[in-house]
C-alpha cells in the first residue's frame, strides 16, 4: 500500500468511527441499552433500519450488490465503536447474512436486509463452539442471536458435495427463544424444509469465509467493550478515595491496571493486523491464522479485563445500576460466539504450526 | 436416620462430634422444609421465615449463644460441624443478622436492660435486624464512616447514608456504626447504635446486583431521633466492639464447600460439552481439583486449631483468598468451555442446576465482600509477614 493509499484508508476508518457516533455517542449514557434488555426482540428495529440506511449492513458488499464496498478494517472499526456503546442491534449476524446472500447472487431478501427493513439470520450452527457447517438438512440450528426479531432464516443444507442455501420465513418456522445475560436472546430453530425455498446451489466457499470475518468483527466489538470498561475503571481509580488516598496511588492496583492495558494493547494489535491482512487479500491458512489469533486474544482478554474491572471497582462494580457490569455480561455472551478462545487457539496451531523467527 | 433420637437443645453440646453430626442430619431431615433446599439466591424474610420460626420453636436458632440467653452454647468446633451439615443439606440463610451479629454484641457489651429488651425478640423472630456498617465513602476503609449521631437531650440525632445494608427492606431494626466524635482519630470516634426502622427519617432503597437480585440496599438517615439508651457499650468504643466480634466465623469465608460445588458442576458441564476426556482439559481440571484438595487440607488445620480451643490469627485471611479465587477460576473455566451456552440467563436445558452464567456472576463478589482480597493481602503482608510500611 502506498503512503497515499494508507492515508485514504486511515481517513476512511476515521469517518466510519465518526458515523458510529450517531448510534453510540462517545461518553453517552447506556439508558437506551438498559431499556432494551430482556424485552422482545431485545433491540430497536428502527435503529436497525437506520444502520441499513447508513450502509452498515452492506458495508462489506461491493457497490454493484448494493453495498458500500469498504474493507474489513472499516467494519472492525465500526464494530469496535458499537462495542464501546454496547449497541445491541444485530449488525454482525446481519452482515454475515448479507455476505451469504451476495454469494448466492443477491437473491432473496438481500435488498430489504441491506436497507435494514428485515432481519435475516443464517442458521448454520448445529452445536456449541464450532465453525463447522455440516448442513444436516433436518438438524436443529442453535444460538441464533436476537432470533426473536428475525424475519427470515438462511439455511445451509449439504447436498452431495455442495452446500446449498435455502430461505425460510420466520413466520412459517418459529424459533424457540432463550434469554441471554446481556439482555438479548438466542434462538433454536427446528427447520421445516417443506417451507424452505432454495436460493443457491453452493455457498460452500462463501459461508466459511463470512464466518471467519464475523469472528474477527466480533473480536473488534469485544475490544471496544473491554477498552471502555477499562477506561471507566481508570476513571474510578483516579477519583475513588479510601484510607485518605486516591486508590489509584496504590502500587498493587497500578500494576494490575498496567497488566490490563497490555491485554487491551495486544488485542488491538492483533485485530488491526488481522484486518489489514484480510484487506490485503490473505487467503486460506494465512487468513484463518490471522482471524484465529485475533479472536482467541479478544475472547480471553475481554473476559479477563471485564472481570478485573468489577474487582477494581469493589462493591459498586457488583451493582446492576453501575455500567461496568453491563460490559462483563456482554463479554460473557460474545466471547464464545464464532468460536471460543480454545477453538481458535487450536485452529491457529493447525493452520500455522511453525514460528517464523 | 429416623432411628436417631434428637436430644433436647440443652444437651447438644455434650454429644461427641460424630454423634452431634448425626443428630444435626436427623434434625434437618425432620425439620428443614424440602422446598427451600439449595435456593438459587438469598431468600427474603417472606420466603425464609418458615425456617426461622421452625428453628425458634425447636430452640436451635442460636447455636453460638450461651444457654442462659436461649442459645445452644455450642463450641466453635461444633458450630463448624453444624455449618458443614447445613451446607451439605442446602439450608438457606435466614435473615440472621440478629442471631449472628447483634445478639453476640449485646450479650458481650449490652446492659442487662438491653439484653432483656432485645435478645428474646431475636429468639422469637419479632425483631429482624440488618447491619449498617459500610457507606459509599467507607468500604474497605470502614473506619472512614461519616454517618453522624449528635446528642440532643435524651436522643441521638442520626444523619447520613449506609450502603450494602443487606435485606434492609425485610428488617425492622438496624444496628449502626456511627460517628460520635469528629475530632478523635477515626477509629476512636465511632459508636454502636440500635435503631428502630420505623423511626421517622429512614428511607430504604433496594440496589439490584449483578445477579439481578435485590438483597442489597442503601439506607438513608435524615434527622433520625434515637433514644440514647439504644447506645451499646461505651461511647466511642464501637469500632473495637465491632472488631472483637469478628470471631472464628471468619473461617467460613474460606470454607471449601463453594468450590467443591462448582467443581462438581464443571465436571458435568465438561461431560456435556464432550471435553471431559480431553487431555488438555484433564490437566486443567486436575490443577483445580488439587487446589481444592489442598485448600481442604489447609482449612482442616484451622479447624483443628479451633477444636483445640485456640483462636484464629490473621493468617486465616489465606483461606478466604484461596477459596474465593479458586471458586472464580472454576467458574471462569466453565464459561470458557461452554461455548455459546456461557451467555444464557437460565440453566442449561437438561441440567436444571447447571447455570453457567449464574455461577460465573455469583463468583464475582466473593473476592469483594467480607473484606476484599486486596485487604486480606494487606493483612497477610502486614500482620502475618510483618513486612515494613
Amino acid at each position: 500500500m502506498s503512503a497515499a493509499e494508507a492515508d485514504d484508508r486511515a481517513e476512511s476508518i476515521r469517518m466510519i468511527r465518526d458515523s458510529a457516533a450517531a448510534v453510540a455517542p462517545p461518553g453517552g449514557d447506556l439508558k437506551r441499552v438498559r431499556d432494551l434488555r430482556w424485552q422482545d426482540p431485545g433491540y430497536d428495529a428502527g435503529l436497525f433500519r437506520q444502520m441499513g440506511e447508513m450502509g452498515w449492513i452492506g458495508l462489506r458488499l461491493p457497490e454493484e450488490m448494493g453495498g458500500a464496498g469498504l474493507g474489513v478494517g472499516e467494519m472492525c472499526a465500526l464494530a469496535e465503536e458499537l462495542g464501546r456503546g454496547l449497541v445491541p442491534e444485530p449488525l454482525i449476524p446481519a452482515a454475515l447474512s448479507a455476505q451469504v446472500l451476495a454469494a448466492a447472487g443477491g437473491k432473496g431478501p438481500l435488498p430489504v436486509l441491506l436497507a435494514g427493513e428485515v432481519l435475516v439470520l443464517t442458521a448454520w450452527q448445529e452445536r456449541a463452539d464450532t465453525l463447522e457447517v455440516p448442513g444436516t438438512s433436518e438438524a436443529s440450528r442453535h444460538f441464533l442471536p436476537m432470533a426473536a426479531g428475525a424475519d427470515f432464516f438462511l439455511l445451509p443444507v449439504r447436498e452431495g458435495g455442495r452446500l446449498a442455501l435455502y430461505e425460510l420465513p420466520a413466520a412459517r418456522c418459529v424459533p424457540t427463544i432463550e434469554r441471554t445475560q446481556d439482555g438479548g436472546t438466542l434462538g433454536t430453530l427446528a427447520p421445516n424444509m417443506a417451507e424452505a425455498t432454495k436460493l443457491a446451489d453452493d455457498v460452500g466457499e462463501a459461508l466459511p469465509a463470512a464466518l471467519d470475518e464475523a469472528a474477527l468483527v466480533t473480536a473488534a466489538y469485544l475490544l471496544g467493550g473491554m477498552e471502555r470498561a477499562f477506561g471507566m475503571t481508570l476513571d474510578y481509580l483516579r477519583q475513588r478515595q479510601q484510607f485518605g488516598k486516591i486508590i489509584g496511588t496504590f502500587q498493587a492496583l497500578q500494576h494490575r491496571a498496567a497488566d490490563l492495558k497490555m491485554q487491551v494493547a495486544l488485542t488491538r494489535a492483533s485485530i488491526e493486523s488481522a484486518a489489514a491482512a484480510l484487506d490485503a487479500g490473505a487467503t486460506g491458512d494465512a487468513r484463518r491464522a490471522a482471524v484465529s489469533r485475533a479472536k482467541a486474544r479478544a475472547a480471553e482478554a475481554s473476559l479477563r479485563v471485564t472481570r478485573e474491572c468489577i474487582q477494581l471497582h469493589g462493591g459498586i462494580g457488583y451493582t446492576d445500576e453501575y455500567d461496568v457490569g453491563l460490559y462483563l455480561r456482554k463479554a460473557m455472551v460474545m466471547a464464545n460466539q464464532y468460536g471460543s478462545a480454545t477453538l481458535h487457539r487450536r485452529r491457529f496451531m493447525t493452520v500455522s504450526p511453525e514460528v517464523e523467527a | 436416620m429416623d432411628a436417631i433420637r434428637i436430644p433436647p437443645p440443652a444437651e447438644l453440646d455434650s454429644l461427641d462430634d460424630e454423634q452431634f453430626r448425626q443428630v444435626v442430619r436427623a434434625f434437618l431431615h425432620a425439620n428443614y422444609p424440602e422446598h427451600l433446599r439449595n435456593p438459587p439466591k438469598r431468600l427474603h424474610w417472606v420466603e425464609n421465615k418458615e425456617w426461622y420460626f421452625r428453628l425458634a420453636e425447636t430452640g436451635w436458632l442460636c447455636p453460638g449463644w450461651p444457654k442462659e440467653h436461649g442459645g445452644l452454647g455450642l463450641s466453635p468446633a461444633k458450630q463448624i460441624i453444624l455449618t458443614e451439615e447445613y451446607e451439605r443439606h442446602g439450608v438457606a440463610r435466614t435473615n440472621d443478622h440478629g442471631v449472628v451479629m447483634l445478639g453476640p454484641l449485646v450479650i458481650n457489651y449490652g446492659t442487662e436492660e438491653q439484653k432483656r429488651r432485645f435478645l428474646p425478640k431475636i429468639l422469637t423472630g419479632e425483631h429482624i435486624w440488618c447491619q449498617g456498617y459500610s457507606e459509599p465513602g467507607a468500604g474497605s476503609d470502614l473506619a472512614a464512616l461519616r454517618t453522624e449521631a449528635v446528642l440532643d437531650g435524651d436522643h441521638y440525632v442520626v444523619n447520613g447514608q449506609k450502603t450494602w445494608t443487606t435485606l434492609a427492606m425485610d428488617a425492622n431494626w438496624i444496628f449502626l456504626l456511627v460517628r460520635t466524635d469528629r475530632n478523635a482519630k477515626k477509629q476512636e470516634g465511632i459508636s454502636f447504635l440500635l435503631v428502630d426502622m420505623k423511626t421517622p427519617g429512614i428511607t430504604v432503597r433496594p440496589i439490584i446486583n449483578l445477579e439481578m437480585h435485590d438483597e442489597f440496599c442503601e439506607t438513608f438517615f435524615d434527622n433520625v431521633r434515637v433514644p440514647k439508651e439504644n447506645l451499646v457499650g461505651q461511647l466511642n468504643k464501637g469500632w473495637d466492639m465491632a472488631k472483637a466480634l469478628l470471631g472464628f466465623e471468619r473461617i467460613f469465608l474460606g470454607s471449601p464447600r463453594q468450590s467443591g460445588y462448582a467443581l462438581s458442576r464443571l465436571k458435568i458441564l465438561a461431560e456435556r460439552m464432550g471435553v471431559w476426556e480431553d487431555a488438555e482439559f484433564q490437566d486443567r481440571y486436575a490443577r483445580l481439583r488439587l487446589e481444592f484438595e489442598d485448600l481442604k487440607a489447609l482449612y482442616g488445620t484451622f479447624v483443628d486449631r479451633l477444636k483445640r480451643g485456640q483462636s484464629l490469627g490473621p493468617d486465616v485471611s489465606m483461606l478466604k483468598i484461596i477459596q474465593t479465587e479458586l471458586f472464580q477460576k472454576i467458574t471462569d473455566c466453565m464459561l470458557e468451555i461452554a461455548g455459546e451456552n456461557a451467555g444464557l440467563m437460565e440453566p442449561m436445558e437438561g441440567n436444571r442446576d447447571l447455570n453457567i452464567g449464574g455461577l460465573y456472576i455469583q463468583a464475582r463478589p466473593a473476592t469483594i465482600y467480607g473484606g476484599s482480597n486486596e485487604i486480606q493481602r494487606n493483612i497477610l503482608s502486614k500482620n502475618v509477614l510483618e513486612l515494613p510500611g
